[in-house]
């Protein structure tokens, strides 16, 4: 009987959310034409006159421009403060990690980042040098680069640690819920292809010029992969090592931080090195909208048709970009390898 | 055909005699339009009127500055109806030597590119002229967040000449020593920070131009800067170039004036001038105030989106200098279209 019930339920819903669709779909065909400003005089017109079938009709124009511009204005009317208090903290964030990563002589910086490369590679002698060398030539290509190149990386830093924030938590539920993943990829897709000017120019509107919206734009653009590796990772983990952790008695909270994401963290610090990447990409963009750092050389160079100078300041990135890889790379090879069986 | 041309003709003539008709002897007219949003408007205005004014089949041709200018040159396009005349003095100059087109004067009495303060702090603190801007609690409140001791001044991009310009003009004038010369990447970045500040009723000092849309929706000060004097802005100029080529270090101390406020032209081809006199009396006299353009361009970009005719209406029907640019039956044709 209650399976009668059940079942009936289930059409009611079905029918509901098929109905909804075309209803909002009229709707938006009635109040598009109505706000026109461009309606034919009669509906007579539409039928004697064909032209409208040959060239897309003006009425026939949604004014979604319109809505937004609206709901924009009064949302950065009134919520525009707590943009700016966000905006003081990132920025603040951004500038000590960079007034510290300055202060320091660069041969230590090299040092540094060289021990970070050695370690986290497992002692592996030739990415150590390659990645000194790397990080030398940074400098050696323009002295001024230096300097500018710290700058990219305190905001790449501060952007990836928003991106790990944000898309661990998220891959986890992902992988945990299937409704949560069902809503969360056409977003991720979203956010992986609409064009970054989209974001940015309201991102100017609400944080001001400078490195915020930059950041916020590079988290759009970045955070995708890392969720989707951090899904991937966790759903890989073999059911067999999962059902014996059951076995053990394990609680869902002990699955997860002791099985599941130590098994998936290959993947997810392959995610992370994605995440990097795609945020570099992001540089010469970023500098579009006021930040400084090494994109601004390159759009420099663009702006004064100085070939020479787009192309070095396009290499120091190229550097910055293996240097960043080789260290997440090499850490994430790291684990694969402890992770590995005995033979 | 040539019966065909007589009958044409003879209908022709028959329907200007009838008055209070529109006269038919305008005949095709060739209008340039540009693909920048000042020029559509200007085009827009004209291409109204000559059609429902005075009758003209008007085709109009858009294009960017260098083929429609080689198109006008070449006797191919009747009237440019907003001529950057400063940028090419002297390609245009040589053609108009030849006597195959004419200079008929000014659209827009004024380009403006200059230093600006909101309204309400300029009025607030009293702030008239780059100099009030000298005193470290005024730069206070264009505090920069990535600099937070000085004041930011959002300048022009970086790369272009007017960057470097305006760090100089900020040495010179002593700005630097209370604010940066702030890049902001782009120009749409530049205006989004302008419009951003106005959204949140924030304190803005800023390099802009006009005529431009966001000038019409914004109430900005410009700020008053040495009057332009041809030597020193070529003073100024030669230690702008040097900084350009070798750097921001090889500054030295100059003299410095405002940018010359550029008058924008018009103009017409003279073998269609002398067939078309009363059209031609009319473009000599259209000209509109910069602050009206800067409105038309806010109008044109938001409310008509991009509908030159939507906004010629506006203008046509909010405004009436234009009549005294025609003769009353013109105006009366005109205002009848609305």
């Amino acid at each position: 009987m209650s399976s009668f019930f059940q079942k009936i339920f289930i059409m009611i819903r079905k029918l509901i959310t098929y109905l909804t669709l075309p209803i909002i779909f009229i709707w938006l065909l009635i109040t598009s034409f109505n706000s026109s400003r461009y309606k034919p005089d009669s509906a007579m017109e539409l039928l004697t006159d064909a032209s409208w079938l040959y060239d897309w009709p003006r009425w026939l124009d949604l004014p979604l421009m319109k809505w937004i511009n609206d709901w924009f204005k009064v949302f950065n009317k009134k919520y525009g403060f707590y943009f700016e208090a966000i905006n003081d903290f990132l920025l603040g964030a951004i500038l000590s990690l960079k007034k510290f990563l300055i202060v320091l002589p660069w041969p230590l910086v090299i040092a540094l980042v060289v021990a970070i490369v050695f370690f986290s590679s497992g002692r592996k002698l030739g990415t150590t040098v390659f990645v000194g060398i790397c990080t030398f030539f940074i400098g050696f290509l323009h002295p001024r680069f230096w300097d500018k190149a710290i700058e990219t990386t305190s905001i790449m830093i501060i952007g990836i640690i928003i991106c790990i924030i944000i898309g661990i938590p998220l891959g986890i539920a992902m992988s945990r819920n299937t409704r949560v993943r069902n809503t969360v990829l056409p977003v991720l897709d979203l956010m992986q292809t609409i064009p970054s000017f989209c974001y940015l120019i309201p991102g100017i509107m609400l944080f001001g010029l400078g490195a915020v919206p930059a950041i916020i734009a590079t988290v759009i653009y970045a955070v995708p992969p890392l969720v989707r590796l951090t899904d991937l990772g966790i759903t890989l983990v073999d059911t067999e090592v999962i059902e014996a952790a059951e076995a053990f008695g394990a609680s869902k909270k002990q699955k997860l931080l002791g099985v599941q994401l130590p098994l998936a963290l290959p993947n997810i610090m392959q995610g992370i090195n994605q995440c990097t990447m795609m945020a570099l990409a992001m540089v010469v963009i970023a500098s579009m909208i006021g930040t400084r750092g090494l994109g601004d050389e390159v759009l420099l160079g663009l702006q004064q048709l100085n070939v020479g100078k787009a192309t070095e300041a396009g290499l120091a990135i190229v550097l910055l970009a293996i240097v960043l890889d080789r260290i997440t790379q090499a850490y994430g090879k790291k684990i694969q390898d402890r992770n590995k069986p005995p033979k | 055909m040539k019966l065909i041309n007589k009958l044409l003709a003879v209908t022709a003539f028959s329907v200007a005699l009838v008055p209070g008709v529109v006269s038919a002897d305008c005949g095709k007219t060739r209008l340039a339009d540009f693909d920048w949003n000042s020029a559509n408007v200007h085009t827009g205005i004209v291409q109204f009127v000559l059609e429902h004014g005075y009758g003209c089949e008007v085709e109009t041709t858009r294009g960017s500055t260098t083929p429609i200018m080689a198109a006008h040159y070449d006797s191919q396009l009747d009237v440019v109806t907003e001529l950057w005349y400063d940028n090419i003095v002297t390609a245009y100059d040589a053609v108009q030597a030849e006597g195959i087109i004419e200079n008929i004067g000014i659209n827009t009495p004024d380009s403006q590119q200059a230093f600006y303060v909101d309204r309400t702090t300029a009025e607030k603190y009293n702030i008239k002229s780059v100099l009030d801007m000298n005193n470290p609690e005024i730069a206070a409140l264009f505090s920069d967040p990535e600099d937070p001791d000085k004041g930011r001044m959002v300048s022009c991009i970086g790369g272009w000449t007017c960057y470097t310009i305006n760090a100089v003009k900020q040495r010179v004038y002593g700005l630097d020593k209370f604010y940066t010369n702030f890049d902001p990447g782009s120009s749409g970045a530049l205006a989004a920070e302008i419009a951003g500040a106005f959204a949140k009723d924030r304190p803005i000092f800023t390099y802009y131009w006009a005529p431009t849309a966001l000038m019409g929706k914004v109430d900005l000060v410009r700020l008053v800067e040495p009057p332009y004097d041809t030597d020193c802005w070529g003073a100024m100029m030669d230690v702008v170039e040097d900084m350009k080529a070798n750097g921001a270090d090889v500054y030295k101390p100059t003299c410095a004036t405002e940018y010359k406020d550029m008058s924008l032209d018009k103009s017409v081809l003279t073998a269609w001038a002398d067939t078309h006199p009363d059209e031609t009396a009319f473009l000599r006299a259209y000209s509109i105030p910069t602050a009206t353009v800067n409105k038309l361009l806010a109008f044109y970009e938001g409310e008509a989106d991009g509908d030159m005719e939507l906004l010629a209406i506006e203008y046509l029907s909010n405004n009436s200098e234009w009549k005294s640019w025609v003769s009353a039956d013109v105006a009366a044709n005109v205002s009848s279209a609305l």
